[in-house]
């Protein structure tokens, strides 16, 4: 699939097939995406722990569940439960941003050398943010959110539906065996979908001007219409929702699980 | 317990079947078997469909907010109904279901988990 389809056929799907298996290499093409994403001074914070639905323990799944997430955590055969760790950045010391230099995608041409790294980024910088939990949690949050977008759009790709969902961090601790240092982040849900793969079609937006300005706050972005065409005729822009039939897709999709109408 | 009035004539009954209809697009074409299986759980909890909605909210500071307590207890409640009654699995879910969705047209956020696969 073209990159902006992609983006494009990108729902949270929320009704799986629930004892449809997902083939494990697609799991591992989400999570070699992931790996690959952007990431501040190379920290590499994302960690994933992949869990089989059914190899849980049920009471182990009813307690992972919060009460906006349990349909979804019970349809979901693949459960990717994504965690920033705290710990990447203090045990490497900046030696990451040193692997880059080596490498040459940081080079001496903006500045940088390993002194630079050893005597003023880790000093100075990684080590007083790495110290104040905010700014920690702002860095890795934000990092993480990178890896994991480009995981789920990894799932589209493979044709799966995915969804983001929250879970219950202190029975995952438990049950995972996370390490203390290990920021809960989202659980990523994969399965072939019940639902259409348009799902009703694609979610409403603010308008493109609230959102984007150009050269100051106060001045949109002006959105150009040919663009705005050409990405339709890309399958990045789709007919929004509610398509028609989407509500009878719901209710024959509730009463197929038995879930409240 | 014998309600003091016909159940249609509740705000939250009429809430639930104005919410659906808006969220559906049609009102549900088992507006009597619904009104029956709420009947039959008002019975089994003692109370009345107003006072169900009620005990699911709280008021602070000046503002509604769905009660954690009110919500479990009537969860559980409604998994006990679900159980009492006799018939296969699916029969027992739309028991369950419709008092969930009498709930969640009025606003008390719950999930039933997936109850056929």
């Amino acid at each position: 699939m073209e990159f902006k389809e992609v983006v494009g056929r990108r729902r949270s799907i929320r009704f799986f097939e629930p004892h449809r298996p997902v083939e494990r290499e697609k799991i591992q093409t989400i999570l070699e995406a992931a790996r690959l994403a952007s990431c501040a001074v190379n920290a590499n914070w994302l960690r994933a722990i992949v869990v089989e639905r059914d190899k849980l323990p049920r009471e182990t799944l009813d307690q992972l569940k919060t009460p906006v997430s349990a349909v979804n955590l019970e349809l979901a055969p693949v459960h990717i439960y994504f965690y920033g760790d705290l710990g990447a950045v203090p045990r490497s010391r900046g030696s990451t941003l040193k692997e880059l230099v080596d490498v040459g995608a940081l080079n001496p041409s903006h500045g940088w050398s390993h002194k630079f790294v050893d005597d003023l980024v880790w000093p100075m910088i990684l080590e007083p943010m790495m110290s104040s939990p905010i700014m920690q949690t702002q860095a890795v949050a934000a990092d993480c959110g990178v890896a994991i977008c480009q995981a789920l759009l990894a799932a589209v790709d493979e044709g799966l539906g995915a969804c983001l969902s929250a879970f219950s961090t202190g029975i995952a601790k438990q049950a995972l065996a996370v390490p203390d240092d290990w920021l809960p982040i989202y659980c990523l849900l994969v399965g072939y979908p019940a639902e259409s793969w348009q799902a009703g079609g694609q979610r409403p937006r603010p308008p493109f001007e609230e959102l984007y300005f150009e050269g100051k706050y106060g001045t949109p972005f002006q959105r150009d219409q040919n663009v705005v065409e050409s990405l339709k005729a890309a399958n990045m822009i789709q007919a929004p929702a509610p398509l028609p039939g989407r509500r009878e897709e719901v209710r024959e999709l509730s009463r197929r699980f038995g879930l409240p109408e | 317990m014998q309600l003091p009035k016909p159940l249609e004539q509740y705000d939250t009954v009429r809430t639930w079947f104005d919410d659906f209809k808006s969220q559906w697009g049609e009102n549900p074409d088992d507006v009597s078997a619904r009104l029956d299986i709420l009947r039959h759980f008002c019975q089994f909890v003692g109370k009345d469909p107003d006072t169900i909605i009620r005990e699911c909210l709280r008021e602070v500071e000046g503002q509604t907010k769905i009660s954690i307590k009110g919500r479990r207890f009537y969860d559980e409640k409604i998994r006990e109904f679900q159980a009492s009654v006799e018939g296969d699995a699916r029969h027992k879910a739309r028991w369950g279901n419709t008092i969930r969705s009498f709930l969640i047209h009025n606003g008390i956020f719950l999930q039933s988990g997936v109850q056929l696969c």
